[in-house]
């Protein structure tokens, strides 16, 4: 696969503060990369200066292997960008807003038409082509958001946290949106700091914390850096002492804690121990209502790294 | 690329019911105002002499050019003024007091003082009035000293100071006087705040231009940001967006002139074209003025447009909006500021048209107001070259 894009010893500085720390990446063709980090970890500064809006103070930023720059217009006739707020105008209805945003690319009106009718379709809007922004749910602006800028079918698209208060059903028409862009051959740059969603689409995720890269990979080898290895959570409403001790006292080598009427088992190897746990709690006259058993995530990842949670 | 940024930009601001109402209803509005404010004025069979009172002591007679132009007003055929003589203050305090006049006017050590006994029109005519003779009776002095000064220095001994006065007063009356020559025009005050109503509007061309210049800053909107990393170059789409702008403000302005001449039916003289010239190139340094402010003002968008709005407001304001008086005051006192003052360059262009024969003054202001314009282009240019931020 071709690369893409290649950001390399990128650093953006703000006074005293910097931002972006010698950055180093690349996106492959036909992949989807999360860059995924709390608020203020450097994502947008990242995307900013990749597209040529921020200056920056060293690096080097290659886009279909040329350099980029503010009037590489050959390289941005193949960018889609959809930012976090949503870019729309008011005046102007569903249709006519796509239209806009697709004519500033596209000049053939024919072609463009058949465009917009695809992004539409794509976003799920068929039924708004008429409606004004206004007349739309906190959802469905955000996929007018898309719409405009997908429609001139860009091969690299920067998503930056588009889901951002967004309801679950349009979250979900967003990212199947995105793979079907990337199934159709788009390159994929997606920030945001909702670890299940890059879980979900990215074929690779970068971890940044204060304008660094802590991490990168694919979502399983991520998680083969921390220790936990499976975490089972029980519900049990109530529970004395004298049992928990018990129970520590037979499994000395798993992490166990008790809280808010959860118990909470951390295993930092082998995985599939809930038949085990079970005949355990049996044994120790443990009445529970619940007990189900989850894999390490990303936020473990962070966690582990940091010192901090994916979303403080 | 023009074109489809000209199509949409007009779209875009025909459908913002803020700009629509700032740029093509309120001018109308205040038009229909000032037509209920000033229709009874306009009536000329209506109108009568206003009636003052003179103090005519010794400092009024010394003050011989001031005396005499106001003497020469109150004889003039239609008199705008109805002249009461008086050495009694007091009785002239009483004759205010029981309305008898609408103004007492005095003149101490060179200053012409009006005492006034309300607020309104007439009060404002003989305030103007008074200020305008004043103007002209130390632009006499001024040219009278400069020529017996450059007699003197060339030699000549035996001058004739009043024929030198006199020779000046008449070059001045007869060219400048505004009071003398329109004294018939008793429409004069109202054109005036037609003037400064033209004025605003093309100043409010400014709003269209600053809404869709944030449109295409990337540090100032979202939707800035989308066309800036977009493939299609900043002066195509910038130059479609403004002729835009400007097409509907031409249409706000053939709008209120339609008003102006056919509904409230104000007489703008035989200068109708002179006026409308005035008029587009008063609303280009409007557009240009809200270019400046979009890329200038580092502030959110509504903090842009409070700040537009109140410039054009403290200049029109300045330029005599809210009374002719604060025209002169300016004149008189900082004249700086009508050379800073859009408002001020477009009135005094129109104010010039009505009330001089020669064109010298219109034009200089036209110049003015293209040299202003040019000055707000080359600061916008500064900013709108640039595509990469600090910050954002």
């Amino acid at each position: 696969m071709s690369v893409i894009l290649e950001v390399n010893g990128l650093t953006k500085e703000y006074k005293e503060l910097r931002a972006v720390d010698d950055l180093s990446f690349q996106l492959s063709e036909n992949e989807i990369l999360g860059l995924l980090g709390p608020n203020g970890s450097g994502k947008s500064t990242t995307m900013n200066c990749i597209l040529s809006l921020l200056k920056y103070n060293s690096g080097s930023i290659q886009i279909f292997g040329k350099e980029m720059s503010p009037s590489a217009y050959d390289i941005k006739k193949d960018i889609g960008v959809i930012f976090q707020d949503v870019a729309v105008f008011q005046e102007l209805t569903v249709y006519k807003n796509i239209d806009y945003f697709c004519g500033l690319y596209i000049r053939d009106k024919k072609q463009r038409k058949q465009y917009i009718e695809e992004a539409i379709e794509l976003t799920g809007l068929e039924d708004y082509k008429k409606f004004y922004p206004k007349q739309l749910s906190g959802g469905l602006l955000r996929r007018l958001n898309i719409a405009c800028g997908i429609a001139h079918k860009p091969k690299l698209l920067f998503f930056d946290e588009p889901t951002v208060a967004v309801d679950p059903q349009s979250r979900n028409n967003i990212l199947e949106g995105i793979e079907k862009l990337r199934d159709n051959g788009a390159s994929v740059i997606y920030t945001t700091h909702y670890m299940e969603e890059v879980e979900q689409i990215c074929d690779r995720i970068i971890i940044m914390d204060k304008g660094k890269i802590i991490a990168g990979g694919t979502s399983d080898s991520l998680k083969e850096l921390t220790k936990v290895k499976e975490k089972i959570i029980v519900e049990v409403p109530k529970l004395s002492e004298s049992k928990l001790d018990k129970l520590k006292e037979s499994q000395k080598d798993i992490d166990i804690v008790y809280q808010h009427g959860m118990l909470t088992f951390t295993y930092k190897d082998g995985s599939d121990h809930i038949t085990a746990l079970i005949d355990r709690l049996r044994d120790t006259g443990i009445r529970y209502t619940r007990i189900y058993s989850e894999r390490p995530t990303l936020n473990d990842v962070f966690l582990e790294l940091t010192g901090k949670e994916l979303r403080d | 690329m023009f074109l489809h940024n000209f199509r949409y930009s007009v779209q875009i601001l025909l459908k913002n019911r803020l700009l629509v109402f700032w740029t093509l209803a309120f001018p109308l509005i205040m038009a229909f105002l000032f037509n209920m404010a000033f229709s009874k004025i306009d009536d000329t069979e209506n109108f009568s002499a206003i009636d003052i009172a003179v103090i005519d002591n010794r400092d009024f007679q010394k003050d011989k050019i001031f005396s005499d132009a106001l003497r020469s007003l109150g004889e003039s055929d239609d008199p705008i003024l109805d002249i009461k003589y008086t050495d009694d203050e007091k009785k002239a305090e009483e004759m205010l007091k029981s309305r008898e006049v609408t103004a007492v006017v005095s003149v101490s050590k060179g200053e012409t003082t009006v005492r006034v006994n309300g607020s309104g029109i007439n009060e404002t005519i003989v305030r103007y009035v008074m200020d305008e003779i004043r103007s002209d009776s130390e632009v006499i002095i001024d040219l009278g000293r400069d020529k017996i000064m450059q007699a003197v220095s060339d030699g000549e001994n035996d001058l004739d100071y009043q024929s030198i006065f006199t020779d000046i007063a008449e070059s001045v009356l007869s060219d400048e006087s505004a009071v003398k020559d329109n004294s018939k025009k008793d429409i004069s005050m109202v054109t005036i705040e037609y003037y400064t109503l033209i004025a605003m509007t093309c100043l409010y061309s400014g709003l269209l231009s600053m809404t869709l210049m944030n449109h295409h800053q990337a540090n100032v909107s979202a939707i800035g940001k989308r066309s800036t990393v977009s493939c299609s170059k900043r002066g195509a789409m910038l130059a479609g967006t403004l002729s835009a702008a400007f097409l509907i403000q031409l249409i706000g302005l053939a709008l209120l002139y339609i008003i102006l001449l056919f509904i409230v039916r104000v007489d703008f003289g035989s200068d109708i074209g002179y006026i409308i010239l005035l008029s587009a190139a008063g609303s280009f340094a409007g557009l240009t003025f809200g270019t400046a402010v979009s890329v200038l003002v580092k502030k959110s968008e509504n903090a842009k447009l409070v700040t537009l709005l109140y410039i054009v407001m403290a200049g029109c304001f300045f330029s005599g909006m809210m009374g002719i008086t604060m025209k002169n005051i300016i004149d008189k006192n900082v004249p700086f500021i009508n050379y800073i003052n859009p408002a001020a360059m477009i009135t005094d262009g129109l104010y010039a048209l009505y009330y001089y024969s020669s064109y010298e003054r219109f034009f200089f202001d036209l110049a003015s107001i293209l040299i202003f314009s040019s000055v707000m282009i080359l600061l916008s240019i500064r900013g709108l070259r640039r595509q990469q931020y600090d910050s954002m």
